[in-house]
């Protein structure tokens, strides 16, 4: 069975031959570089056989003047910022095991009012041709037999902080809701043409996604959630469905987002991910959504996978499929990114124990 | 005319509402009509912070509420301190606080100190990438009675307990409590590595540093 058909089937709780895998955010640099060295090959996607890659746009050629909102002068010499007019500062003085992180400086502090949210420059994220590279992505992938997932992740709360602050935005929520609004609206508006334009290109799945919970719960009061959120995240699913029935739609958030799972589930999402094992319990899930919900994940990053036995992941990949994969209605990966001290071993029996464990009868 | 007991009360009231400028008007009353500024922060402030607390706990508050409470202790705090310290007024504690090297994640770092110091505690805040030295100078230059350590990943957790050791090697770690926190972070791993404390959420570090000092 090729990846594209097994990942759909699978995704929408029907028979397929096994439990698809990928690899989530893929490997950070230090571990790529293992990988590299180990293998003499550039792609872990390709080498183990995952079943899915993902697409997105491309850059802009209509980059906006910041300055008037962040001093350059302000910043290190290797800082960089990004189209939305977000600092980046990269660390660079520590060892190749930290260089994937980066420190954020937000553009958007100083401003107050309604008016300046207004008048604030966002990137042309909805241009056409910044479609143009996905949709050849798309098919090349599809030619090979590979699910394809296009990403807007950050889709409307992390973006809106990313410029704000999350300080600030969670404090706007409360105190400043018409400036909150004025920038929510803006950011949701270029969405719904993004999900649009996505939706159009016929991958198999897109995804959404804002981190709104902690490991110990929301970051927000559900009602706060329900009123900033979750209609403006309608719409954006809205338009998307509007355009495609069949495209899968997948949620992200980091962290436990029990407590919204039912609302998610009334505006389309049916996929949702990572479900982080430490703090979210997979199993009572399924239990709990498994006929109306697919989950994407499940493999902890904080525990088995850096700190376990490649034993451990074998039993955790096998209870996994047996149990959240019963039926359909899973796609194994590590929750977040593959960070440096994953050893090897772990990688390897992650790929081995889904190919063994997750056949279906 | 003014009614101490009354107005304070709407003191307590503004903190734990986050109304930052009732918050500081009421103070800067109280101050004018010559209470007495300890008395100020110890019955109503702090108290007040701890409702907060106690309200983040059981999920009646989340992240927005304690940071709008958190403001409006500030607001008020900044008015005393000039007095406080006048008065030779000494904090519950000293905490340097930092999010350890390797690692740059400080939304619950920032959360933490916030919260500590709405509880009476006075903050160094030594920001992100901390190395293990400035803990330790924090310790032996600025006095610090505990070092509170975050950390968001996996990867930088490492982190904490060679900061522990460098408190070690500097003959300086009898001298401070030292507690931790963070996502991947557990009172499991604290005790492997000899921290005091481990907190899973603001509130609770509170609590933790509270019963470490007064040890």
């Amino acid at each position: 069975m090729y990846s594209r058909e097994r990942v759909n089937a699978a995704l929408r709780h029907q028979r397929c031959d096994r439990v698809p895998f990928d690899f989530a955010l893929g490997f950070s640099p230090y571990q790529l570089d293992q990988f590299r060295i180990r293998t003499g090959q550039d792609d872990p996607d390709a080498y183990f056989g995952a079943d899915v890659r993902g697409t997105g746009i491309s850059p802009t050629r209509k980059l906006n003047q910041y300055t008037a909102y962040l001093d350059p002068s302000t910043l290190p010499e290797h800082a960089y910022v990004d189209e939305w007019g977000q600092g980046h500062i990269p660390t660079v003085s520590h060892d190749q095991y930290h260089s994937h992180l980066e420190g954020y400086v937000y553009p958007m502090l100083a401003l107050h009012t309604r008016e300046e949210a207004l008048g604030y420059p966002l990137p042309d994220i909805e241009a056409e041709y910044r479609y143009e590279s996905a949709r050849r992505a798309i098919a090349r992938y599809h030619d090979q037999g590979l699910a394809v997932m296009a990403g807007m992740a950050c889709t409307i709360f992390e973006q809106a902080w990313y410029l704000r602050s999350m300080e600030l935005l969670l404090m706007d929520f409360v105190d400043n809701p018409e400036f909150a609004t004025a920038l929510l609206d803006r950011i949701t508006q270029k969405r719904v043409i993004q999900a649009e334009r996505f939706a159009e290109l016929k991958p198999d799945v897109i995804m959404f996604g804002d981190d709104v919970a902690t490991q110990r719960g929301m970051l927000m009061s559900v009602p706060m959630w329900r009123r900033w959120l979750k209609p403006r995240l309608a719409r954006i699913l809205a338009a998307a469905r509007h355009v495609n029935q069949d495209v899968l739609i997948f949620y992200h958030t980091d962290g436990n987002a029990t407590a919204i799972v039912p609302d998610l589930i009334e505006i389309g999402v049916q996929i949702l991910n990572p479900i982080q094992p430490e703090c979210m319990d997979p199993f009572a899930l399924k239990r709990m959504y498994g006929k109306q919900l697919s989950f994407w994940g499940t493999l902890g990053t904080q525990s088995t996978l850096p700190f376990g036995t490649p034993d451990d992941v074998r039993r955790d990949i096998q209870l996994r499929c047996q149990i959240v994969g019963k039926d359909g209605g899973l796609l194994i990966a590590p929750t977040h990114m593959v960070e440096p001290e994953v050893p090897w071993e772990n990688l390897v029996a992650f790929v081995e124990a889904v190919k063994q464990y997750g056949q279906y009868k | 005319m003014f009614e101490p007991m009354e107005d304070l009360k709407q003191l307590y009231d503004a903190i734990v509402d986050g109304n930052a400028g009732r918050a500081k008007t009421l103070t800067t009353g109280a101050v004018a009509e010559g209470m007495n500024p300890q008395e100020i922060l110890n019955k109503y402030m702090i108290p007040a912070m701890d409702e907060v607390g106690r309200r983040f706990e059981i999920n009646e508050y989340f992240v927005p509420e304690l940071l709008i409470a958190a403001r409006a202790m500030k607001g008020a705090l900044e008015i005393l301190k000039p007095l406080l310290t006048a008065t030779g007024a000494k904090p519950v504690g000293k905490v340097a606080i930092g999010t350890v090297k390797g690692d740059l994640h400080d939304i619950g770092k920032n959360l933490v100190s916030a919260m500590l110091e709405g509880g009476g505690f006075e903050i160094i805040d030594l920001g992100v990438d901390v190395t293990p030295d400035k803990f330790v100078a924090a310790v032996k230059d600025r006095g610090a009675d505990v070092v509170a350590l975050s950390a968001l990943l996996t990867t930088t957790m490492p982190s904490m307990k060679t900061t522990i050791e460098g408190l070690k090697e500097a003959g300086v770690r009898d001298r401070v409590k030292v507690i931790i926190g963070g996502a991947p972070v557990t009172q499991k791993y604290a005790d492997e590595i000899g921290a005091d404390g481990y907190a899973d959420n603001a509130s609770a570090a509170v609590a933790l540093t509270r019963g470490l000092v007064s040890k």
